[in-house]
């Protein structure tokens, strides 16, 4: 039961983190950096009417990966 | 059950890496350290998974646009020549068989220690590579801290995930590695983006994963017995100390917390620890010290040291100190037993090191090691003051490094983990976190000198 949890949750954890890596444009070139501050704004900014045309993770670009 | 969802996982990895190949070499990684074929029963065992993903990740690494970015460092350069030697040495073994047996991990981890740094040419790669090790740590580390507070463990008795007492999943090993970890589980719940810190969402689910995380590191060395992980503990206590601004404070509430934790650490566990102090009664302390002086006389005829697992032709004699039918010196004369021993292990990685690669081996091996130690606080001072966004992770990340270094340097006084590929897996990431902000100095030292040329000719820079 142990067994299972812990690595149920440990790899739940990384497939999640491998899935959001996938949405990451900067993984690969960082010039397509979203910026933290920006990010982090966007991401907690719920109240704000506009959101930032950063706010949405960029898609990957065609080409890459 | 367990054979069919890690297959599912490794399966689901693997396509994500078909997406995009970075992430071979995190899964080879994980691969590494959780070593999912141990785990299995059917099929996954019967593959050599760790080989078609490496072939992945270096497939991955070709195709890379951008790997022309990668940079070598010397420390690589140090571990290249390390492998040419330990492969010398290999081949003149005292002892070839068990030589080549060790030479097939040691190999495979040195090779991905100094292909790792040439694939982590962005902030994200190294943070992604900085959560797969504790992700894939943490399926033992959580494992073993579960069943720690469940049955309280024992030495050599609590078993991890599977009963195999290599790599990894040996006592004495997790113990200093998941202390060495718990510097970067906080690193990432600080300054973390893949699961991002910044984010009030996310903010107090990161806290309350790495707080537990921690536990559970802290609770292996308590688990397993192991007495190199409660040192570990204190030198990591010890540095967290160094940039604390309220020290008295800290000491005391640690100081507190250990003695409100003694109630509930096993009786075991407490009798083993105060052997740390009586090391004179104890054979595997009094081994140590026997096998130490057995390597360090063997260098002196072989200064190129014996090859993997020399100590096997060692024949060590030493005296303990006779104790009465309870286990007590009485002070009497009682007199001394004499123990006679043969092919006992080094116990420590710095006579590992001189007694199978010799004098030049060991000194590779210091120059990798505290060489590390010494670019994280390099990096650490040199980016300190940085407060821009882009920027504020730095510091912080050199210092955990550092800081897990050292735990590990620490550990390897007691521990015989020299080669242990976890370990080679934070030096990689030193040396792409070094080499990546070697190339982000130099770029951004290039921009003005391109704006001058399009001042000059009022055309774009040629590309």
């Amino acid at each position: 039961m142990i067994d299972h949890f812990s690595l149920l949750l440990s790899h739940g954890l990384l497939l999640l983190a491998f899935v959001r890596l996938l949405r990451r444009p900067d993984l690969d070139d960082e010039s397509a950096q979203v910026q933290p501050a920006a990010r982090a704004r966007a991401t907690a900014a719920v109240s704000t009417p506009a959101p930032e045309p950063v706010a949405a993770p960029a898609r990957a670009r065609p080409g890459k990966g | 059950m367990r054979d069919i969802y890690l297959l599912a996982f490794l399966g689901l990895f693997l396509l994500f890496g078909l997406r995009k190949p970075f992430l071979f070499t995190l899964v080879y990684a994980y691969i590494d350290i959780v070593a999912p074929q141990r785990l299995s029963y059917f099929l996954l065992n019967s593959i050599p998974i760790s080989l078609i993903v490496f072939a992945g990740a270096l497939g991955g690494l070709l195709v890379d646009r951008g790997k022309k970015d990668s940079r070598f460092s010397a420390r690589q350069l140090c571990m290249l020549v390390l492998l040419a030697y330990a492969g010398y040495t290999t081949i003149t073994a005292d002892m070839p068989v068990e030589a080549l047996e060790k030479w097939g991990w040691v190999w495979k981890a040195l090779v991905f220690a100094i292909f790792l740094p040439l694939t982590l040419r962005t902030r994200l790669r190294i943070e992604a590579l900085a959560l797969t090790l504790v992700l894939s740590l943490a399926a033992l580390v959580i494992n073993g801290g579960l069943k720690t507070i469940l049955s309280g463990g024992g030495y050599g008795a609590l078993v991890i995930l599977v009963e195999d007492n290599s790599g990894l999943y040996e006592g004495s090993i997790i113990s200093t590695v998941a202390i060495a970890v718990i510097p970067l589980i906080w690193w990432l719940a600080r300054h973390g983006t893949i699961f991002p810190s910044a984010d009030p969402k996310w903010r107090p689910a990161l806290k309350v994963f790495a707080l537990s995380l921690s536990f559970a590191c802290i609770l292996i060395p308590v688990g397993t017995q192991a007495r190199t992980g409660l040192i570990c503990l204190a030198v990591l206590y010890v540095l967290s100390l160094r940039f604390s601004r309220y020290k008295s404070l800290h000491i005391g509430g640690a100081a507190l917390l250990a003695l409100a934790a003694i109630p509930f650490l096993p009786s075991s566990f407490s009798q083993r620890m105060g052997t740390i102090q009586n090391y004179q009664q104890d054979e595997s302390a009094s081994t140590r010290l026997a096998v130490w002086g057995w390597t360090w006389n063997y260098v002196q005829d072989h200064p190129g040291g014996g090859g993997f697992e020399a100590y096997r032709q060692n024949k060590v004699r030493y005296e303990l100190p006779t104790t009465d039918a309870n286990g007590f010196a009485t002070g009497m004369e009682v007199g001394e037993r004499e123990v006679i021993d043969a092919g006992r292990a080094y116990h420590s990685s710095y006579f590992e090191m001189l007694g199978e690669q010799g004098f030049f081996g060991l000194l590779l091996w210091l120059i990798i090691h505290v060489g590390g130690v010494w670019r994280m606080e390099v990096l650490r001072r040199r980016y300190k003051d940085s407060a821009g966004d882009d920027e504020r992770w730095i510091a912080p990340l050199a210092q955990a490094l550092q800081n897990g270094q050292l735990v590990y340097l620490t550990g390897s006084l007691f521990v015989g983990i020299a080669f242990q590929p976890f370990v080679y897996m934070l030096v990689a990431m030193q040396i792409g976190l070094d080499t990546y902000l070697t190339r982000r100095r130099k770029s951004a030292s290039f921009v003005p000198i391109a704006a001058q040329v399009k001042r000059a000719t009022g055309r774009p820079a040629a590309a």
